[in-house]
């Protein structure tokens, strides 16, 4: 299947050069990079073998992959699949039970050392029996598939920083990849979930250059994180002039005034949302109305209320002072469970009172 | 025997202590809305009788025992522990100056139920000893005689002799199946019988069944106003038991507030379980009726009437537009007075507190504020349809010198009953 070049799969399918160079010119804009690397990319592209890419889901919702199928961009939704040869995703794939890992067995030593690895959920580490695949623990067909890629794309926020499964108390001891590897490329798509064209770019980028894009400090994909959405909202200039909706319904939500005070976490989250938006360009979550809530950055469940707004970037003090009302709701929860249990033990030994009881012995 | 004392009261007030008191003691932000919906401060302009206020041992218990500042602040001797003198000051507070109103909880900013408050306070006095003597006295004879006023069964048999006598109607007892089971307070048998025979009327023009209970004819519980969930438990029992064994369709509370509140809202929780009748007030009935258009009068009348509306029918039970309803039936000049509806100040002797004799006084100045409300509408007569707010507010007009005749609304609509051959 990985044989044909990607060039000669695009034509058997009908797909024209102009509708190719369409899709290339996306790319490299998605990209950030200049207009004369569009031939590259072409010729990169056309005469490159489709890519084999293995696809692990764990402790995840698939709203990954529901994202990656809703993928537009220039007919990106087909393109995708002929870049890449999808040799193993158990939601996509049509084989099923054994067939279905024969397949990644086979596409593991077909392109042993030359595969790449796209993961999306956590890995639970707890106990093994948590979540598994035809039998086979996460951490175990993880490590597994993971010892023989070229590198490894982490899909979503669950894979790249643990996600929902890791937030407070983890009962599965939820970890990301990055936890698990310290010897291979790590990309990390956080977003929850990512933007589909953040998923296709960084593959074509890949399949490009050979490299991997540049990142920043959370591994992130510089061309798509470099900004945050605050910086690049439409709304922005509300913001400026310090006109807020105070609610979700009053003038100035009508008016489409900033949504700083209604919690929305614009100015702490970087992503892409604001300016290539969703669902073919149509909208991003500020758009429609509503806050951002920060998906794309580590620990967003834990970071407080979604509706609080934010006073403090979610620094290293904003942290600490968590950890403080942490540990001070932990106290309460406690209190609270003494002062139940002293009230129990006051209703058990309750005396009846009876009309013999309601004055005091006269001594 | 055993008998009241400090530590059974503080015991109770801690098994009263749960998450809602905690929340609302905790929430309480001290802006002092609760004082000027009581009439027993806007009256007498003493901040003592601000509702919170009120609640000061209770509170004092919650913050010493269940809370970490309060532990701390008593255990270095920064905040004294409560004691019995405090308990005996506060008396005057939780029963002479509060008739359970609810008008405080309806006003509250941040949402606390005040007067659920109170009635858990009154269980720490009762075990404490601190309860009013009126009240004691009126307790006992509910649960040894079966009336707080000492009724007994005789005395109800021998009105009921009187009313067949005058209309010829029969007065069913202990009738095995029937529609409604009607409950009576005490003062209806002794002051105004006239509730009873209004009832046999409507009754028998509507078609329905009904009966009274020889077991269980009292509704007053004086459990639930001298704030004794023991003692309140035994006494719904007794009519839950009656009407259960007697298998009545609905049980109709009397002209009485509190009794309504007892066995509707407070009783499933008492008996921890839910009824196999209904449970309604005499006026939910009679409007039921009208809607059905079985209840058929005739005539208005023609002075101008003004209706008070009791505390526990509007702010507990949410009956408000019934009595109007009613009352529009046979009224061509009905005023309403200020506040009325689910706002409308209390009679003042509510909740038991017209059993305190040694209040007689206060109450009567907190009358005032009904008194300042009738001048305004400048009505011919006050209806109601609580026979304790009837008597309280008897007393009240005559104290100062009014001459205004209350009615009660079921007597009232009976009077222009269309007459059947």
């Amino acid at each position: 299947m990985s044989q044909k070049t990607i060039g000669a799969s695009l034509r058997s399918q009908g797909i024209s050069r102009r509708g190719f160079l369409k899709f290339c010119a996306a790319t490299a804009s998605m990209l950030a990079l200049p207009p004369a690397v569009i031939p590259q990319i072409a010729h990169a592209l056309e005469n490159a073998k489709r890519q084999s890419v293995i696809w692990l889901s764990f402790q995840e919702c698939t709203g990954c992959t529901e994202s990656l199928t809703r993928s537009h961009a220039p007919t990106l939704e087909n393109l995708v699949f002929d870049l890449l040869s999808l040799d193993y995703h158990h939601t996509l794939q049509a084989a099923s039970g054994d067939a279905a890992e024969h397949a990644r067995e086979l596409a593991m030593e077909a392109n042993k050392g030359e595969y790449l690895l796209i993961v999306d959920g956590s890995i639970p580490t707890a106990n093994k029996g948590y979540s598994t695949i035809a039998g086979i623990s996460n951490i175990d067909m993880f490590h597994e598939v993971a010892k023989d890629a070229k590198a490894i794309v982490a899909v979503g926020t669950c894979a790249a920083y643990g996600g929902l499964p890791k937030a407070e108390p983890n009962p599965t001891g939820a970890v990301s990849v990055e936890d698990l590897i310290t010897d291979k490329p790590v990309i990390n798509v956080p977003g929850c979930p990512p933007i589909p064209m953040v998923i296709t770019g960084i593959v074509a980028h890949f399949l490009t250059f050979n490299t991997l894009p540049e990142l920043d400090s959370l591994k992130r994909p510089l061309s798509f994180y470099g900004q945050n959405i605050h910086d690049r909202c439409y709304r922005r200039p509300f913001y400026e002039r310090a006109q807020f909706a105070e609610t979700f319904d009053d003038e100035g939500a009508k008016k489409g005034w900033c949504l700083y005070k209604l919690g929305c976490k614009g100015p702490t989250t970087y992503n892409a949302c604001a300016t290539a938006k969703w669902n073919e360009g149509v909208s991003f979550p500020i758009e429609a109305g509503h806050g951002c809530i920060g998906c794309s950055e580590p620990d967003f469940w834990d970071a407080g209320s979604f509706y609080k707004a934010l006073s403090v970037p979610l620094s290293g003090t904003a942290q600490a002072a968590g950890y403080a009302v942490a540990a001070g709701a932990a106290m309460g929860v406690a209190a609270g469970a003494m002062n139940m249990a002293k009230r129990n033990s006051a209703r058990k030994t309750h005396e009846t009172v009876s009309i013999d009881d309601l004055e005091r012995e006269q001594s | 025997m055993s008998s009241a004392s400090f530590e059974r009261g503080y015991h109770a007030f801690k098994e009263q202590i749960d998450s809602s008191v905690a929340a609302y003691f905790q929430s309480c932000v001290s802006c002092g809305m609760c004082a000027e919906a009581c009439l027993f401060y806007t009256e007498t302009n003493n901040p003592e009788y601000t509702p919170i206020y009120k609640l000061e041992p209770l509170r004092k218990v919650w913050e010493q025992e269940y809370t970490l500042w309060g532990w701390l602040k008593s255990s270095i001797g920064l905040s004294r522990k409560l004691n019995d003198d405090d308990l005996k000051q506060w008396q005057h507070y939780i029963y002479d100056s509060c008739t359970l109103c609810g008008r405080c909880s309806m006003v509250c900013p941040v949402g606390n139920d005040i007067v659920s408050m109170i009635r858990k306070a009154r269980e720490g006095m009762v075990a404490a000893g601190h309860a009013p003597e009126g009240q004691i006295g009126a307790s006992k004879r509910a649960v040894t005689i079966g009336s707080p006023m000492g009724v007994k069964l005789p005395a109800l048999q021998a009105q009921v002799r009187h009313i067949e006598k005058d209309t010829g109607l029969t007065i069913p007892f202990d009738t095995e199946g029937a529609d409604y089971m009607v409950l009576l307070s005490s003062m209806e048998i002794m002051n105004f019988p006239e509730y009873l025979e209004a009832i046999a009327r409507i009754m028998k023009q509507a078609g329905k069944t009904w009966t009274l209970s020889s077991q269980a004819f009292e509704a007053t519980n004086s459990g639930i106003q001298i704030g004794s969930t023991d003692i309140a438990r035994e006494l719904v029992s007794r009519v839950v038991n009656a009407a259960e064994s007697l298998k009545v369709k609905t049980v109709i509370s009397p002209e009485c507030g509190h009794a309504y509140t007892a066995i509707r809202w407070e009783g499933p929780n008492l008996m921890g379980r839910s009824f196999d009748f209904k449970v309604k007030h005499i006026v939910e009935v009679l409007d039921e009726l009208r809607a059905q258009g079985l209840l058929k009068t005739e005539g208005f009348e023609e002075q101008r009437l003004t209706f008070h509306d009791p505390c526990q029918l509007v702010r507990r039970g949410g009956v408000v537009q019934q009595p109007r309803n009613l009352m529009n039936m046979i009224s061509e000049d009905f005023v309403e007075m200020p506040d009325a509806g689910m706002m409308n100040w209390c009679c003042g002797g509510g909740g038991g507190a017209a059993a305190i004799e040694e209040a007689e006084e206060l109450r009567t100045q907190a009358f005032m504020c009904k008194k300042n409300q009738l001048d305004e509408v400048k009505a011919d007569a006050l209806v109601t349809a609580c026979a304790n707010c009837r008597i309280v507010m008897e007393e009240g007009l005559e104290a100062y010198d009014m001459d205004i005749p209350i009615l009660g609304l079921t007597e009232l609509l009976a009077e222009h009953l269309v007459e059947e051959n």
